[in-house]
């Protein structure tokens, strides 16, 4: 147990380190998000001035805050899977798999690795949208509480998408084919969250969609703890909160199980 | 002598339908076993089986006296055909993280880093990163990397694939340092002159399947001083009736087009052969024998040439 452990701390800080090393991956992941909420989020609050008293105040910006910060999830978990396929590549994968530890721990090691990076950069994003004038997170349990929130909904979010990112990666051999099907996936499923509009008001049918889909429960979580003033239209933590932890449940267990097979 | 690892009847199917049949084979401590067979022939399958990767469909694997388990790789140091190296890494880099994956203390993990950077002379680029490494240094680190941890048994695909003379013969060299100390060097390989001059013992493989097995010598001991290698399309069983009377003829193996013969001396045997059939030959190559010719007599084809999946 004391050598996986210390195994998966190994991979920990070999992932950390060349994150660090990739300014490229680690800029974009960050910045890409920031750059929607200034600018989206400036061009909608100011450009349409919409009215709908779903927004408060008004300001879109305030709204698509939490969205962002789900979003540097979804980027951070897809450049961390590319890791995967870069250490296939290389042979390093294989290198790490005649170590005296299963596959299975091997994996673990990389999905930890995965869900830190993810989950420090989806923080990262919360702590400069707290700080930025003109973005004004409302916390619903307070700073401390809702900060907490949000930070236990990015790290089982990320646990989620890493989960449900090496169940793909066991099926598709090549980079491009897990791109693909990450974009193809995940980008719909992302616009149809929540993240972009509120669902409360948006057509039945748009909202019964929205909410078979497993990215809608930490969004609603993330604006529930950081932005809804109150819990009027969104499903509430009793609800997302469970959602999202047996989701990711699921995608990390079936992850960890159909993945060693795919090694060999 | 002790025995690391025992292959016994083992089989093994890769999706594609490639793999191994029925291979035995035991690796003993201090001992230099070769498998020599063309690319796909399952050297790097047999390889994987011992190096604990992959599983037995059928027949038995042991290492250390047990089924294989995740402890068993505590003892074996693996290289594979192509490099292993992170361009994001640098070279301590590498050899700390697998150090740490093998359980050694931080102390140990310096003490044995500096050992092996100063053994295979890559101390200097101790602070560099993989990506600016040449082939040959890359080597020296999988080699490094697969040393880490005092391994008893050390397993090699390819290990010289693509080196210059003075990268391969550095490594070679620190192989045969390691087998004299004890430990068991298994290399998988297609060059004949490398197998030749460090093997204990050889095995050829051929479409899964062990087709020789024994020492170099044992293995070439029934190959005349030379051998001819004829590309003669046509040649005829009646031609093969008539070059078996010649004096000085050892071993003849007809694999169309190719005709080869091992002969006691090239020098007399081929102004006859000419003299005979020169015109129908089409060209000829003579070279003193070796262990290429006893697989070309055993397998009845070089072994440069590719297995058919």
């Amino acid at each position: 147990m004391t050598s996986s452990l210390s195994a998966c701390a190994a991979l920990l800080q070999r992932e950390l380190r060349a994150v660090a090393r990739s300014r490229s991956q680690l800029y974009s992941s960050i910045l890409f998000p920031l750059m929607l909420l200034a600018l989206l989020g400036a061009g909608v609050s100011d450009g349409l001035q919409p009215s709908s008293p779903i927004l408060g105040a008004g300001d879109y910006t305030d709204f698509l805050a939490p969205g962002m910060i789900a979003m540097t999830a979804i980027f951070a978990s897809t450049f961390s899977s590319a890791s995967f396929y870069r250490d296939r590549e290389t042979g390093m994968l294989q290198a790490l798999l005649v170590s005296p530890h299963s596959a299975r721990t091997i994996l673990f090691g990389k999905v930890l690795a995965a869900v830190v990076i993810g989950s420090l950069q989806s923080v990262a994003v919360l702590i400069l949208a707290a700080v930025i004038p003109g973005i004004d997170l409302a916390w619903q349990f307070g700073w401390l509480g809702g900060a907490a929130t949000v930070i236990a909904a990015v790290i089982t979010l990320n646990i989620m998408l890493n989960g449900l990112a090496l169940l793909i990666a066991t099926r598709v051999r090549t980079m491009q084919g897990f791109h693909l099907i990450m974009n193809l996936a995940l980008f719909p499923l992302f616009f149809l969250s929540g993240a972009f509009f509120p669902l409360d008001g948006a057509p039945d049918w748009l909202r019964i969609i929205s909410y078979i889909n497993p990215l809608t429960y930490p969004v609603e979580l993330i604006q529930y703890a950081c932005w809804a003033s109150s819990g009027d239209g969104l499903l509430g933590p009793a609800i997302t909160a469970p959602v999202l932890a047996a989701l990711a449940l699921l995608c990390i267990l079936l992850g960890l199980r159909r993945g060693p097979a795919a090694l060999r | 002598m002790t025995t690391l690892a025992h292959l016994r009847s083992a089989t093994f199917q890769w999706p594609g339908g490639r793999g191994i049949r029925n291979i035995n084979l035991e690796i003993e401590a201090g001992h230099w076993l070769t498998l020599l067979g063309p690319n796909g022939a399952g050297k790097s399958t047999i390889l994987r089986l011992l190096a604990g990767q992959i599983a037995v469909d059928d027949g038995e694997l042991l290492l250390f006296d047990n089924p294989p388990n995740d402890d068993a790789r505590r003892h074996i140091g693996v290289v594979f055909q192509e490099p292993t190296t992170d361009d994001l890494m640098t070279v301590r880099e590498t050899l700390d993280l697998h150090a740490r994956l093998f359980g050694l203390s931080r102390s140990q993990r310096a003490a044995r880093i500096e050992q092996l950077l100063a053994e295979l002379a890559i101390e200097d680029r101790a602070h560099d990163a993989c990506a600016t490494l040449s082939g040959g240094l890359r080597r020296r680190l999988d080699l490094a990397r697969a040393l880490l941890h005092q391994p008893q048994l050390i397993l090699l695909d390819e290990p010289t694939l693509a080196l210059d003379p003075t990268s391969a013969e550095a490594i070679w060299s620190r192989l045969r340092q390691l087998r004299d100390e004890g430990c068991a060097v298994v290399v998988g390989t297609n060059d004949t002159a490398e197998a030749e001059a460090n093997s204990d013992a050889i095995v050829f493989i051929d479409d899964g399947s062990i087709v020789a097995h024994g020492a170099p010598t044992e293995l070439t001991a029934a190959l005349r001083s030379d051998s001819i290698e004829l590309d003669w399309p046509s040649c005829s069983p009646d031609r093969l009736t008539e070059l078996a009377h010649l004096d000085g003829l050892g071993a003849l193996r007809h694999a169309p087009p190719t005709l080869h013969l091992t002969v006691d001396r090239a020098a007399s045997f081929v102004p006859a052969l000419f003299q005979r059939w020169g015109d129908e030959i089409e060209t000829i190559r003579i070279r003193e024998s070796s262990l290429r010719d006893a697989w070309f007599q055993t397998v009845g084809r070089p072994l440069n040439a590719e297995v058919d999946p």
